[in-house]
């Protein structure tokens, strides 16, 4: 590989990175949160997507997509919260089939709603070609996806840790027993929680659609992706999930190029290292045992 | 248990090609619930681990896959159907892999046990997909030769069926009996409270290893079942959807009983594989029956008609 | 659910013979539909007359109902694949007034849901349970290999409407992956005959004799790569180098920077569907175009539901397939015509191959009068099929049950606001070179 390749692959990584980072982000705030690993996240993505589609066919508009889908989803979010996951709390078999059912009727209704052909999003306008980087072509979406990702990246640091939304998430990640006896409305908080992650879910949906397509088994992918970069990075931390993102991303783009044969299981056997030699990933605190 | 009852449904099921001939579509039936049995034995395998021993396993298929293929690849490589040889070969390769992926696997717990066997039986997959010259690769391996035992021909869809049925008593016997044992009861030790058991004295890691070798076997055999009624293995078969296909048998059974993932089997596999000939959104149904039973039968179907019969008694 | 409901009424049986009877009863249920023909809400009129013909010699329909099992995807990836044939079935039936060889038709559709061993329940479910007269259908070839030891054994005729893997019509080592059966038709196409033909055209031109290769890495996608460095090397061209990224990959952009960072820019290209759309779009953010590189392939690249959403970035892209939707003869026409009519759709070739195999067991089927028990008699008359299909002419290869038919080479180009696969030439009588 000559070193220009070397540059542009890793620009290719990087891009797939950030896109997994947002993915992953709603994935990992649920998990740390509310202790419940959301396995209908990849079936918010897909939902994401296809809400998106709508909107660019409706308006013509992107930028309207970008911001539409995510809310829809949230809403979803909020509604499904207290409806089905509330009365399931700490019980982790039964949330897992729950989530697995509820994904199974959002990707059979969407089929059923919107067809199960490959669909494609168009590039937003200006961001459909290529501009020179180091004497060759680099496409600009890419670099979109890169910069929203950082952006988004800044503004969650900053909810994060600088606002009372952001400290008490802090604190609900640490210990939400000891938030709820403090007198929180911990509902209230779980279904905000869980509308945030969702609406983040959605979001990835519609970055990812001018990239990557829109088809019917795309749910799984971005699920098995999210987990991985959560698992990777640590649970339930920000930090977490921007390392596991930057790690996974990079590593898949490479892999796959490199040795095609492997192209498969390469990311799930540089997660199996890393787990058995950080047990909790790279920033998880706590060990999840039960 | 009402030994009677088992006993009589058992027999029942056991001689079901001989009684069932007057019914219409009889023979399409002995197939059905040929395959539920053999669902049903991988839905036990992984019950040892996700209902007894605590451990959600999302990577039961690589056993079942890599017991498929041993048995089919055992045959065509000794050039024998001999069940002695191949079961023992699905059985040897099973385990052996359930006990490396173990090794490495029961430090971890809850969700890093969950990802960590999803990636080990992904590793497997990719193995089966791309080693084509042994697995036959994406086009999968077919024309696996029914065993023989003995002078026995299981050929013939009645013998393979009984055949499949003896190999479900067997297992349920051995699962009733884990299931009584003091080993088994140690299991259920370990998945309420680790610690305290370690704390007594158990080698828990040691336990667990134990119940998922144990489990990687039978699943296993259940694989190797599988290879012989379809006579075809393909990559699928280790693939994630297997895995989860026998999660959510387990899980709307009923974990932690022995009923429950036989009853889980039979309704995943009729919602799944007949239902889904009759509407067009069966995977929507599925969903629905999970998010149904997680809200209303907490211990799965099995569970909650065992709570609803103690409420009835009083 | 009301657990409580049913052992009130009982309530002095015992706790385990109330388990025991009720999963007994799930399994008997589970069986239930055995004893019922299947109700499949598309089939629902059709059902409900063969209901009475099982029974009866109908009043109305002179032969017993032909009960064909229709084996596609409707769910997963290739769900649009089996919905474009399961439409192809149902106009041809209808256009043909509801009855072939004046026998009125039931299709039972399943959904083998790109699983072998699902595939493999359905097709035992059409020979055991529906006891149908034949099948049809297969989308990805691990399910035709899975059921044809199955049909092979039961003699029961299946006609394969798309899974291409070459073993399937040719005798091979210990029937490794799979060998031909008398049984079995296919009125598709071999990985060959799609790819071969490509190779050997190209590399009679000076300009087009050496490839980069870029296929999805699976037997069938190997299987085209190899067929066409066939075609190649009869006029002595050759492969410089190759990249195969997994089936159904979600990001093209890093293979073909792989491509752009070698020199060689004539790329053979095999991907369908959704591997398609992606490696297209891929390619034209990477300005692959203006680099000068340019993409060869099999048809099914550049078909219908690809042009659909890449349009006109496929431009200039040389394919070859047995159909075009432009293909000027009277019979497509025809065909366009009334599936745009029904429609409001164009057909794809999906369609085509589901149309010409319902054509196929329609002149059959004339032949024997409607017989199809006598298996014998039906699969002569099969072998002597020939017509003119929207493909051009259509026949079988006695000795494979292949079918045999023209390939045509094809350009991508878009005129008026509508991007197409113009014909550029054509090889006459593609035979696979199975025996």
């Amino acid at each position: 590989m000559s070193l220009e390749l070397v540059v542009q692959q890793a620009l290719n990584g990087i891009s797939f990175g950030a896109l997994l980072f947002i993915l992953a982000a709603g994935l990992s705030l649920i998990f740390g949160m509310m202790d419940v690993v959301n396995l209908a996240h990849g079936a918010f993505y897909m939902l994401g997507a296809y809400v998106a589609l709508q909107v660019v066919q409706i308006t013509g508009q992107f930028w309207i997509a970008i911001v539409v889908a995510p809310v829809v989803l949230a809403a979803v979010g909020f509604v499904i919260e207290p409806l089905l996951l509330r009365r399931l709390r700490g019980r982790h078999l039964d949330q897992v089939l729950l989530t697995i059912g509820v994904g199974f009727v959002i990707v059979d209704l969407i089929g059923l709603y919107w067809g199960r052909e490959v669909r494609t999003l168009p590039f937003p306008p200006g961001f459909d070609r290529s501009i020179d980087i180091g004497g060759s072509a680099y496409p600009t979406y890419r670099l979109f996806v890169i910069a929203f990702a950082v952006l988004l990246a800044g503004t969650l640091y900053w909810i994060h840790r600088r606002t009372a939304m952001g400290a008490l998430i802090r604190a609900g990640v640490d210990d939400a027993q000891m938030l709820s006896a403090l007198g929180v409305d911990t509902d209230r908080l779980f279904a905000i929680t869980f509308a945030v992650g969702a609406g983040l879910a959605g979001l990835a949906g519609v970055v990812a659609a001018p990239a990557f397509g829109i088809q019917p088994g795309m749910d799984v992918d971005a699920l098995i992706f999210s987990l991985i970069v959560v698992v990777v990075g640590g649970l339930g931390t920000l930090n977490g999930a921007a390392a596991g993102a930057a790690l996974v991303g990079p590593a898949e783009t490479f892999g796959k190029v490199l040795f095609p044969q492997f192209a498969l299981a390469l990311i799930f056997a540089i997660m199996a290292v890393i787990l058995l030699g950080r047990p909790s990933g790279l920033f998880g605190r706590i060990r999840i045992g039960r | 248990m009402a030994p009677l009852a088992s006993i009589g449904f058992y027999l029942a099921l056991l001689t079901f090609p001989d009684w069932s001939g007057a019914i219409e579509g009889s023979r399409y039936m002995t197939t059905i619930l040929r395959d539920m049995t053999v669902f049903a034995i991988y839905a036990l395998s992984l019950d040892l681990l996700v209902g007894r021993a605590g451990m959600p396993s999302l990577g039961h298929a690589a056993f079942y896959g890599s017991g498929a293929y041993a048995a089919a690849i055992a045959s065509q490589r000794l050039a024998t159907s001999e069940l002695t040889v191949t079961l023992a070969a699905a059985i040897a390769v099973s385990a052996a892999l359930a006990l490396v992926i173990g090794l490495l696997c029961v430090r971890a717990t809850g969700i890093f046990f969950l990802m960590l066997t999803l990636a080990f039986a992904q590793m497997v997959f990719a193995v089966a997909f791309q080693w084509t010259d042994v697995t036959g690769g994406s086009n999968g391996f077919a024309g696996i030769a029914r065993p023989t035992f003995g002078g026995l021909e299981t050929s013939a869809p009645e013998a393979l069926y009984r055949l499949v049925v003896i190999v479900f008593g067997l297992v349920s016997l051995l699962i009733w009996w884990i299931s009584r044992s003091h080993y088994g009861r140690a299991l259920v030790g370990v998945r309420e409270n680790e610690r305290r058991m370690r704390a007594l004295g158990y080698h828990t890691r040691r336990l667990k290893l134990s119940a998922f070798v144990l489990a990687g076997a039978l699943a296993g055999v259940a694989g190797a079942l599988s290879a012989w009624s379809f006579r075809f293995v393909s990559p699928n078969d280790a693939g994630i959807g297997r895995s989860v296909e026998a999660f959510v048998m387990v899980l709307i059974g009923g974990a932690g009983t022995l009923l429950g993932p036989i009853v889980g089997a039979g309704v995943v596999l009729y919602i799944d594989r007949v239902l889904s000939s009759a509407i067009p959104f069966s995977q929507a149904v599925l969903g629905v029956v999970f998010v149904a039973f997680v809200l209303a039968a907490r211990q799965g179907i099995v569970g909650s008609l065992r709570a609803a019969l103690v409420r009835v008694r009083r | 659910m009301e657990p409580s409901e049913r052992p009130e009424r009982r309530p002095k049986i015992t706790r385990r013979g109330f388990l025991v009877a009720g999963s007994a009863a799930a399994l008997v249920a589970a069986c239930a539909p055995a004893a019922a023909p299947s109700p499949s809400p598309t089939t629902a009129a059709a059902t409900k007359a063969a209901a009475t013909a099982a029974a009866t010699t109908a009043v109305s329909t002179p032969g017993p109902t032909l009960k064909l099992g229709m084996l596609l995807p409707f769910t997963k990836v290739y769900a649009e694949l089996g919905a474009s044939q399961k439409r192809a079935a149902e106009l041809y039936l209808k256009q043909a007034g509801g009855k072939l060889a004046n026998r009125s038709v039931q299709f039972i559709f399943e959904d083998e849901a790109n699983d072998p061993q699902v595939g493999l329940q359905k097709t035992q479910k059409f020979i055991e349970q529906d006891q149908a007269d034949l099948m049809m259908g297969i989308i990805a070839t691990p399910i035709a290999y899975a059921i044809r030891n199955a049909v092979d054994s039961a003699k029961f005729i299946y006609i394969g409407t798309n899974a291409g893997g070459n073993a399937m019509t040719r005798d091979t080592t210990d029937c490794k992956p799979t060998c031909k059966s008398k049984y079995v038709f296919r009125t598709s196409f071999s990985a060959w005959q799609v790819s071969q033909p490509l190779g050997e055209w190209l590399s009679r031109t000076p300009a087009t004799k050496e490839f980069f290769l870029c296929f999805s890495n699976y037997a069938f996608g190997t299987e085209s790569a190899a067929a066409f460095v066939e075609g190649l090397a009869k006029n002595g061209g050759k492969e410089t180098g190759r990249v195969a990224p997994p089936l159904f990959n979600s990001d093209f952009v890093p293979f073909v920077t792989q491509i752009k960072a070698q020199s060689t820019k004539n790329v053979y290209s095999f991907f369908s569907g959704t591997d398609a759309i992606g490696y297209i779009r891929a390619w034209n953010q990477l300005g692959m175009p203006a680099a000068g590189y340019k993409m060869f392939g099999a048809g099914f690249l550049t078909e219908q539901d690809v042009l659909k959403e890449v349009k006109d970035q496929a431009n200039g892209a040389i394919t070859s397939l047995f159909w075009s939707v432009e293909l000027d003869n009277p019979e497509n026409k025809a065909f366009r015509d009334l599936y745009q009519k029904e429609y409001n759709l164009l057909p794809d070739v999906f369609a085509v191959q589901m149309w010409d195999g319902m054509k196929a067991l329609d002149e059959a089927l004339k032949k024997t009068g409607g017989n199809t028990k006598d298996k014998d008699a039906l699969i002569a008359a099969l072998e002597g099929v020939s017509f003119k299909s929207p493909r051009g002419d259509f026949s079988f290869d006695k000795a494979t049950h292949n079918v045999i038919h023209d390939i045509y080479i094809r350009e991508v180009k878009t005129a008026g606001g509508q991007t197409v696969n113009t014909i550029v030439d054509k090889f006459g009588k593609v035979t696979d070179p199975g025996k």
